[in-house]
């Protein structure tokens, strides 16, 4: 079965070249190993539609997609350069801001108010969920806000986790606490993010 | 590795005896740990329902089986890699596959519909009566003599016999499949052939 390996990628690679220039691939995907552990990465036509801590895609993200962009989400790993390399500059502490197109189409409007305003956010601060809340147009919505970035479909390039509650206490994240206290302490240069990621380091 | 397998194999029991946890345990989990497990434990079950939803799926899902089958059908690298990508996009204009959980038969279906199509378009099949071995004169020879006779030649004669007698690919073909030169390949058949009767005689 593995001598078949390299000649099913060279097909594959033929049958993706052939449906890119029929037009029929929408997002392309590919995965990344980052020092936060794999991360399943999506991106459409007006940019990323999804990062997902793990090596498969979260299955309810998988139908968002879907239904905007149809079912031509395809393995392409070329499609996912430009945020692969600015992940990696971030995670090496040599990025402050993305500049990757992110997609928030599929969302409602006030979550795509909750997101922008939270990648307003500058590298190395942080916000509560309920100045956020404020700045999506309604001061009383922290919980909504909170649920919105736990949400949040393309967590690092739009910051959630620079989003903590008002009490001093983390809140929540959807790659695990441990992922977001990591991720703050790169960005206050505290800390390296060693490779090899959260889940080894558990221990 | 082991403790995750262990407990991906326990987690159906577990979700059995506390059903809220499959639906509030995923991102609001009080650990990582949870949060990890119960999205790998989700995902099997999630698909058994719901079937393929986008075509990178069906396409990780099925690629290498399918790449496999073409290749014993052709035979050939060539055109097994035109047969994996005729299928896929087949399946892929034809969407959405015709009931969930059947995609691989329906995959199946479609490759072998283009393996058809594909010989017939490209080469038309030499007739084993062609092969002159199962005339009336000798009504004695059977398929099973023909395909002895096939067995005990060398490698190269037998797929060189095979690919140009059987298959009827041209002589430029089963050069290139035997990676060897078109003039050692009509040897390779005339050889092959002469023993085959001789065997059969």
């Amino acid at each position: 079965m593995n001598a078949l390996e390299p000649l099913v990628d060279e097909a594959r690679e033929h049958l993706l070249a052939r449906a890119k220039r029929e037009g029929l691939v929408r997002v392309g995907y590919g995965i990344m190993d980052s020092p936060l552990g794999p991360l399943w990465i999506a991106v459409g036509p007006r940019g990323v539609v999804n990062i997902h801590y793990g090596v498969t895609p979260d299955p309810r993200e998988l139908a968002r997609i879907t239904r905007a962009y149809g079912p031509g989400v395809l393995p392409d790993r070329r499609s996912c350069d430009r945020v692969l390399t600015e992940l990696d500059q971030y995670f090496a502490g040599r990025r402050k801001r993305f500049d990757v197109e992110v997609d928030l189409a599929p969302l409602t409007p006030f979550q795509q108010r909750i997101l922008m305003a939270t990648a307003r956010v500058p590298y190395g601060e942080l916000t509560t969920y309920k100045v956020v809340a404020r700045q999506a147009g309604n001061e009383q919505a922290s919980r909504a806000a909170g649920a919105a970035l736990g949400a949040n479909p393309i967590p690092i390039v739009v910051p959630c986790h620079r989003i903590v509650a008002a009490d001093g206490t983390l809140g929540g994240y959807a790659g695990g606490l441990p992922a977001k206290r990591r991720l703050l302490a790169l960005e206050r240069g505290k800390a390296e993010v060693p490779a090899g990621g959260w889940e080894r380091s558990r221990r | 590795m082991l403790t995750r397998q262990t407990i991906i194999l326990t987690a159906p029991s577990l979700l059995a005896r506390a059903p809220s946890v499959r639906r509030s345990g995923h991102r609001v989990g009080v650990s990582s740990d949870t949060v990890r497990l119960t999205s790998a434990v989700r995902a099997p079950f999630y698909r058994r329902e719901i079937g393929t939803v986008t075509f990178g799926e069906l396409l990780e899902r099925h690629e290498r089986e399918i790449f496999a089958y073409v290749l014993r059908l052709t035979g050939s690298r060539a055109d097994a890699d035109d047969l994996y990508q005729e299928t896929f996009l087949a399946a892929f204009r034809a969407w959405p596959p015709p009931r969930a959980g059947n995609e691989r038969a329906w995959l199946y279906k479609i490759a072998t519909n283009k393996a058809i199509d594909q010989v017939r378009r490209t080469r038309r099949l030499v007739p084993l009566a062609d092969l002159r071995l199962a005339a009336p004169e000798r009504d004695g020879v059977t398929l099973s003599d023909l395909a002895t006779a096939v067995r005990t030649l060398p490698t190269g004669q037998r797929a060189a016999f095979v690919l140009r007698k059987v298959e009827g690919r041209s002589y430029a073909e089963v050069a290139n499949a035997l990676g060897c030169s078109e003039v050692a390949a009509r040897s390779r058949v005339a050889e092959a052939m002469k023993k085959v009767k001789e065997a059969v005689r």
